[in-house]
């Protein structure tokens, strides 16, 4: 065990510091252009898709590269790539799954945010028990017809594409009928409602199918196969964003020590109060630990493993962890905390939020209690913990009746 | 001994909670989010004639003359209905600080209006700091003539906009007094602060050699500090009533919502981790409510506890309400994160009001305190 960094590693660490230095936007982004246009400068400096092939546009770069690039965007506070979607899912999916035409015909976009993604899996029906999904995509010979509705879907109002599963066998067993699709969302059998969310922004949408088409060419995987396909996008926990997240983490920290030494408890500084120095030390090892685990997932990646189910346990406890420390966060800035406008600068929080607009404490504390639940809730990854790492004896559960998957 | 309310309280609370179910629902708690002054003067005038804004104060002026446990069951009703208005600031900020340091003459004048809704109150409790500690009060009262001129900066004073009258606590020559000034007098300015519960609303309120005359010290100058201590304790023990009403809220939205969620072809609900929680959201809400009722019956029978009960109630209520709000959206999955879904309302007001009138860790040093001293 060397848990120093090469000094390869080091070295690409500065080139990448140097850059940011160089290459930060100097005014804050405010449209959906600048976003896109910061998001090209990243992808022209061979920073975003760096693990990707190098044939359809990707760096092929190791995870280590790939996590310092996130750290040090972390850690210079830069404004996120507009593609999160893309790069996250959509792209390693197309990459594993996808046929070449397909690889040729959509990595490239994704990369220079040319076509931006959406995830179009969750229904009004089918949350957690995404296999109920209900949507239909019906063979029509030189394609299929798409009718239903998703939920949810993050950055749905702004995407050009979506990856959808929809129900192409409605006789077999609900986990084997189902497949796997590009969609093209500006057509006009897609309509598309923000939704807005507690945050008070409209990140994620209702989008509504009527004989919508998706062209053959645009089936990823087999016909039937889709859920195998979904488990797997579901499972690209960004091993390589784990370290990022975790500078994040410690940022907002010293945000929060910072303040805590000006407000006053009982007539002393916060900071000087034991009670709150030793949460904040709780906090602040739990931050450390996360970041230990995370540069154990990144251990597994640069020997081309793959964390499995065990992204069940790194999503399980950094979303719980996060909820804990902005728990924290709140109480600690007290009314402060829970402000959206008219903080005392010394007590604001700027983040870059999902919509890209820069975030307060508040925002960042309704924001945490999200992570519990999207991309599967806190429940289902114990009980994917529970049945896939340690074991355990499946739940009796009214849809596994009679010995169905 | 008899922890259980009465009939006459009963009916109280039914009747306060048919009125909100039917004049604050939903709809309106949203629309008046987004109305400048953010509340209805006709909701106000209907409070009034239901004797809800004179509820504790004496017959005299115009009040029912009933304790801090009928005004805990109209307030935990208003945490229920996410309602939105200066009662809060107006009955137990103004009113009660009135009722506990004011001249027979001022109480006479304000108390009366305040009862027949004509008049609304509040208070300037906080600082820059944030300290709870009345003695942390670092705004200053100059002598002027008969009066004194008040400055410094006050910050989330409830309702201030909609004030006539705020009781301003500063420290005069003779040490921490409490004055009364209208916020619409020179060298008042107030800016609005914005918060997650935008149904509730705060000001900043900055004070710049503001003029106030002989009559609005409330009280012998330098002794507020025992009055703002008693002050703050019944804000604690009131908001701990509107946070417990609003953790109830998303309790029972949430044990209706787990019954009909099919998930995996059976509701929520029969999900042990989903029921559990339940039983856990139950549990907290049943305590917290005991520790509500509990301390506005000691405060108003002046139990020789009613002070620690005071700092238990706000300690525990806040803890309760963060956990059952929280979980409440837990529980309800991805509607839960949505505007549209009405749960919000009221976790945000829980979550509002949970760092007001001293926080948890305010209130469990004070308890310390007081376990020390008693050994
Ligand atoms: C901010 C946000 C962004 C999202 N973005 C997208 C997106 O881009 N694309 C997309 O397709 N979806 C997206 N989602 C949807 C998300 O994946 C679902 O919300 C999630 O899977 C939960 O489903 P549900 O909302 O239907 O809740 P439900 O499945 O109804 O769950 C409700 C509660 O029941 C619990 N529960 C359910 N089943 C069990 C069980 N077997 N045992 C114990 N407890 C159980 C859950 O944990 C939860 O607490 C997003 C959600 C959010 C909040």
């Amino acid at each position: 065990m060397d848990l120093n960094y090469t000094p390869e590693d080091i070295a690409f660490r500065k080139q990448v510091r140097t850059w940011l230095e160089q290459n930060l936007p100097k005014q804050e982004i405010r449209t959906l252009e600048d976003r896109r246009a910061w998001h090209r400068k990243l992808y022209d400096a061979g920073y975003l898709g760096m693990g990707w092939p190098k044939e359809y546009g990707g760096g092929g770069a190791r995870p280590m590269q790939q996590a310092i690039v996130a750290d040090e965007m972390a850690q210079a506070n830069a404004p996120a790539p507009t593609n999160s979607l893309g790069l996250g899912i959509v792209g390693p999916t197309i990459v594993v799954h996808g046929t070449d035409a397909q690889k040729r015909r959509y990595l490239k976009k994704i990369l220079s945010a040319e076509e931006l993604w959406c995830q179009l899996y969750s229904e009004p029906n089918a949350g957690s028990d995404l296999a109920a999904l209900r949507t239909s995509a019906v063979d029509q010979g030189d394609h299929f017809l798409v009718n239903g509705q998703k939920i949810w879907t993050s950055g749905g109002s702004i995407a050009d594409w979506g990856l959808l599963l929809a129900r192409t066998d409605p006789k077999v067993s609900k986990h084997k009928g189902i497949t796997c699709f590009l969609m093209n969302m500006r057509q006009p059998g897609v309509d598309v409602r923000p939704l807005k969310q507690i945050t008070g922004s409209s990140e994620f949408s209702e989008v509504f199918m009527t004989n919508a088409r998706v062209e053959k060419g645009d089936q990823i995987g087999k016909l039937g196969e889709g859920w195998g396909i979904a488990q797997t996008t579901l499972g690209y926990e960004r091993g390589g964003r784990a370290l990022a997240r975790v500078t994040t983490y410690s940022s907002q920290f010293h945000r929060l020590t910072e303040a805590a030494k000006r407000l006053r408890r009982h007539g002393k500084p916060l900071f000087e109060d034991p009670v709150v120095r030793q949460k904040l030390g709780r906090i602040w090892s739990e931050v450390e630990v996360e970041r230990y685990q995370a540069l154990r997932t990144l251990t597994l990646l640069e020997r081309g493993e793959h964390p499995g189910a065990g992204g069940s346990l790194t999503k399980l406890s950094y979303s719980e962890f996060e909820k804990r420390f902005m728990e924290l966060a709140l109480e600690i800035l007290g009314p402060y905390g829970q402000l959206t406008e008219g903080a005392p600068e010394d007590f604001k929080l700027q983040i870059d939020t999902a919509v890209g607009d820069h975030g307060s404490w508040a925002y960042a504390y309704l924001w945490s209690r999200a992570g519990t639940i999207y991309a599967g809730s806190s429940e289902i990854q114990k009980n994917v913990i529970g049945e896939r790492i340690l074991g355990l004896p499946k739940e009796t559960r009214a849809d596994r009746v009679g010995g169905k998957a | 001994m008899n922890f259980s309310f009465s009939d006459d309280q009963i009916l109280l609370k039914n009747s306060v909670r048919a009125a909100l179910d039917e004049q604050c629902k939903p709809a309106h708690v949203r629309s008046m989010s987004e109305d400048p002054i953010g509340y209805s003067d006709q909701l106000w005038g209907e409070m009034a004639k239901l004797g809800w804004l004179g509820l504790p104060f004496p017959e005299e002026q115009g009040g029912a003359g009933l304790g801090l446990v009928e005004l805990a069951l109209v307030i935990e009703e208003m945490g229920r209905a996410a309602y939105p208005g200066p009662f809060f600031a107006t009955v137990v900020l103004g009113g009660l600080g009135l009722m506990l340091g004011g001249s027979a003459a001022q109480k006479d004048k304000w108390l009366s209006a305040i009862a027949a809704g004509k008049a609304r109150a509040t208070a300037a409790l906080l600082e820059e700091h944030l300290d709870w500690d009345p003695a942390a009060t670092a705004a200053t009262a100059a002598k002027s003539g008969a009066g004194w001129t008040l400055s410094g900066l006050k910050r989330f004073v409830p309702w201030a906009h909609a004030a006539d009258v705020v009781l301003v606590p500063a420290r005069s020559p003779e040490g921490l007094s409490l004055f009364l000034v209208d916020p619409k007098s020179a060298g008042v300015t107030l800016k609005p602060m914005i918060g997650i519960d935008l149904a509730n609303r705060w000001s900043e309120m900055r004070l710049d050699k503001v003029a106030v005359g002989a009559e609005a010290i409330l009280g012998r100058p330098g002794t507020a500090g025992p009055l703002l201590d008693s002050l703050l304790r019944r804000a604690a023990v009131m908001s701990s009533a509107e946070m417990l009403g609003a953790a109830r809220r998303c309790l029972d939205m949430s044990v209706e919502y787990v019954k009909v969620r099919d998930q995996f072809g059976q509701p929520i609900g029969s999900f042990q981790a989903i029921r559990h929680r339940c039983a856990e959201m139950l549990l907290e809400a049943e305590n917290a409510h005991a520790a509500v009722y509990y301390a506005s019956w000691a405060l108003t029978a002046g139990a020789e506890d009613a002070a620690v009960a005071s700092s238990i109630c706000k300690a525990y209520v806040s803890d309760a309400a963060r956990k059952v709000c929280g979980d409440a959206i837990q529980v309800h999955g991805g509607i839960g994160f949505t505007w549209e879904y009405d749960l919000h309302l009221y976790m945000k007001r829980a979550k509002g009001l949970e760092p007001l009138y001293g926080d948890t860790e305010y209130h469990r040093e004070l308890i310390v305190r007081h376990v020390a001293a008693a050994k």
